[in-house]
């Protein structure tokens, strides 16, 4: 049985992924050339390469497409309900170090937290003729916060694929659901963090679909040794 | 496969619905997705079925009857009562059970006599169940918002306070921390001097000015989200909040009248002994309890069914008075029903128009006759 390892197919992802791989005693080489999307390790036959955007990876790894991934695991629990069921992280990775958070806009004085949020959300529609608005393209993440953890159910989620930490000083939403790892675009777009709105502390995992022919395969258990050792 | 072929009731129901002079609406299966959203919260996007029309709308597959017939009311007969039912098929992704299954219903729309639409609604909803269910025991759970704001309210709590607590009503957990809040004063982390000495000379209008500035400075819109004026009123209530507690014996009434469950017959001397009891000036929500309780023994509903229990309530914002559910033996809620008063005006609607209604689960109401039979 060959085992198929999804990685990031390009940019700092991919280099510290390669790395970890390569200390782990398992070099990556591109099948062809440089730009090839397969790859293969040098000395383990039974293992193939595929080169996958990110969310690409988070998709293929749940479904059980590919064995193992190298991906984000804010991506993972984005994408898949109950995503613990489908798959192991079998290592965070130390790379990739990014938190889901929920921020306002730094004015809202009176807002600090979780409950202050949930105060304003519940008469906001009354003030407004509408639902507090949450830029996003966390909407998994951000209903489970809001709705089964904090009990807050009046809010509307606008979709955003992009500078989310801009819509609400843009007018396009009122809050945001984002990714920070350094904290500087939301400073620069004057957001705060809620005292508990960090969401998710997420990092790039090494990822594996849980599947029946996994049990006492012994390739499966060398990568997942392996990777371990070198963290 | 579970089946998706009209229920072998259905057109006893419908009879039953035409009998009580309710009209019969249908409503078309692709519905716009934003009132569902806006009105029962983004919770339920992960819960129906979502699609895109060419133009971009965000479309989904009718996930229960309550919004439409309330939208189509809006449209056609604002300012006339009028009771509709339908019988159809709603669309929802569930765990356990299909994810397309039949409801059907009463609402009830517009009429002033809230007593007595009460009444009906709960009568009806029980012959729905009689009729599909001969001889099946099943039991009411009866609970009234209405009551729990008037006990919050004269428990002399602030606004904001109130209007938590209101929020999180058959939300156990919430309510139960919010509680634990109530026992003690809450820290605050203070703000620049300025501001601070603003606050205490309670210079709103000054905080408000200072905000304004900010947001211009820093490129936010001062009118397109939470204005300069709101965030000041709220940080001064956040403040009084803050201060607030609850003395032990006001918050232990508070407990006991959560814990208060008693056949239906018993509520209302039940309720008015806990009012004396705890010193506390309920009369008004009393006595509509009391209209409503009289008003369903005089349409025919056997009290014995029906138990009343204080914390029944659901965590949202529309939902005003009365909210009921029969039960099975086993537990699984055949109809659920309420009055929902505040529920067109967030749709739209120009006055206020009361309205209660009830949704018949027929899918587990059909579990149930296979259990009879």
């Amino acid at each position: 049985m060959t085992i198929t390892i999804a990685l990031p197919s390009k940019g700092r992802m991919k280099d510290d992924a390669s790395a970890i791989f390569e200390r782990a005693g398992m070099k990556i080489e591109s099948v062809g050339n440089d730009r090839s999307y397969r790859g293969r390790v040098d000395g383990w036959d039974d293992v193939e390469i595929a080169f996958l955007s990110a969310s690409e990876i988070s998709r293929e790894v749940g479904s059980g497409l590919v064995d193992f991934g190298v991906t984000g695991e804010d991506l993972m629990r984005e994408e898949w309900a109950e995503v613990d069921s489908r798959v192991a992280f079998e290592a965070r990775l130390g790379f990739g170090r990014a938190d889901v958070i929920v921020a306002v806009p730094e004015i809202w004085m009176d807002v600090d937290t979780m409950a202050d949020l949930g105060d304003v959300a519940a008469d906001f529609r009354a003030q407004h003729g509408r639902r507090l608005e949450i830029a996003t393209k966390y909407w998994r993440l951000t209903q489970q916060h809001f709705s089964s953890l904090h009990g807050i159910q009046l809010y509307r989620i606008v979709e955003s694929l992009g500078a989310t930490e801009g819509a609400p000083a843009a007018g396009q939403a009122d809050i945001i659901v984002d990714i920070t790892s350094t904290g500087s675009t939301l400073r620069a777009n004057h957001l705060k963090v809620l005292d508990d709105g960090v969401i998710l502390k997420s990092e790039a995992c090494l990822v594996r679909a849980r599947k029946p022919e996994h049990e006492g395969n012994a390739t499966v258990q060398k990568i997942i040794e392996a990777v371990r050792r070198v963290l | 496969m579970p089946a998706t072929s009209l229920p072998t009731i259905a057109s006893d129901l419908t009879a039953l619905f035409e009998k009580a002079g309710a009209l019969r609406v249908d409503t078309p299966v692709i519905q716009p997705a934003a009132p569902f959203l806006d009105i029962t919260g983004e919770d339920l996007r992960r819960r129906i079925f979502l699609t895109e029309s060419e133009t971009g709308e965000s479309l989904c597959l009718r996930p229960e009857f309550t919004i439409p017939v309330c939208l189509r009311h809006i449209e056609t007969a604002t300012g006339t009562p009028q009771r509709y039912a339908y019988l159809g098929q709603v669309f929802r992704q569930r765990r356990e059970g299909g994810n397309e299954f039949y409801q059907a219903g009463i609402e009830d729309l517009g009429d002033k006599d809230l007593a007595s639409a009460d009444a009906r609604a709960v009568y009806d909803a029980v012959s729905c169940i009689k009729l599909a269910l001969p001889g099946a025991p099943f039991t009411v759970m009866l609970g009234d918002q209405a009551v729990f704001e008037a006990v919050v309210k004269a428990l002399g709590l602030p606004d904001g306070w109130q209007k938590r607590l209101v929020q999180a009503f058959g939300n156990t957990a919430k309510l139960k921390r919010l509680l634990e809040e109530l026992a003690a004063p809450r820290h605050v982390s203070p703000l620049s001097s300025e501001i601070e000495a603003m606050l205490a000379e309670g210079d709103l209008d000054g905080i408000a000015a200072q905000i304004a500035e900010t947001m211009e400075a820093t490129g936010y819109l001062t009118n397109a989200s939470r204005t300069p004026k709101e965030i000041a009123a709220r940080l001064a209530e956040k403040r009084r909040l803050a201060n607030a507690t609850l003395d032990p014996k006001a918050l232990a009434a508070l407990e006991e009248f959560l814990a208060l469950e008693v056949p239906f017959a018993e509520a209302p001397a039940a309720l008015s002994g806990f009012a004396d009891a705890a010193g506390l000036k309920l009369e008004k929500a009393i006595s509509r309890f009391d209209a409503r309780a009289a008003a369903i023994a005089n349409a025919g509903v056997s009290l014995e069914r029906i138990t009343y229990r204080a914390a029944f309530g659901r965590p949202l914002d529309y939902y005003t008075g009365l909210v009921f559910e029969l039960i099975s033996p086993s537990g699984a809620v055949l109809v659920g029903g309420g009055r929902y008063d505040r529920m067109l005006t967030l749709l739209g609607a120009k006055d206020h128009i009361p309205a209660v209604g009830f949704s018949l689960w027929l899918d587990r109401i059909e579990a149930q006759q296979g259990a009879v039979l």
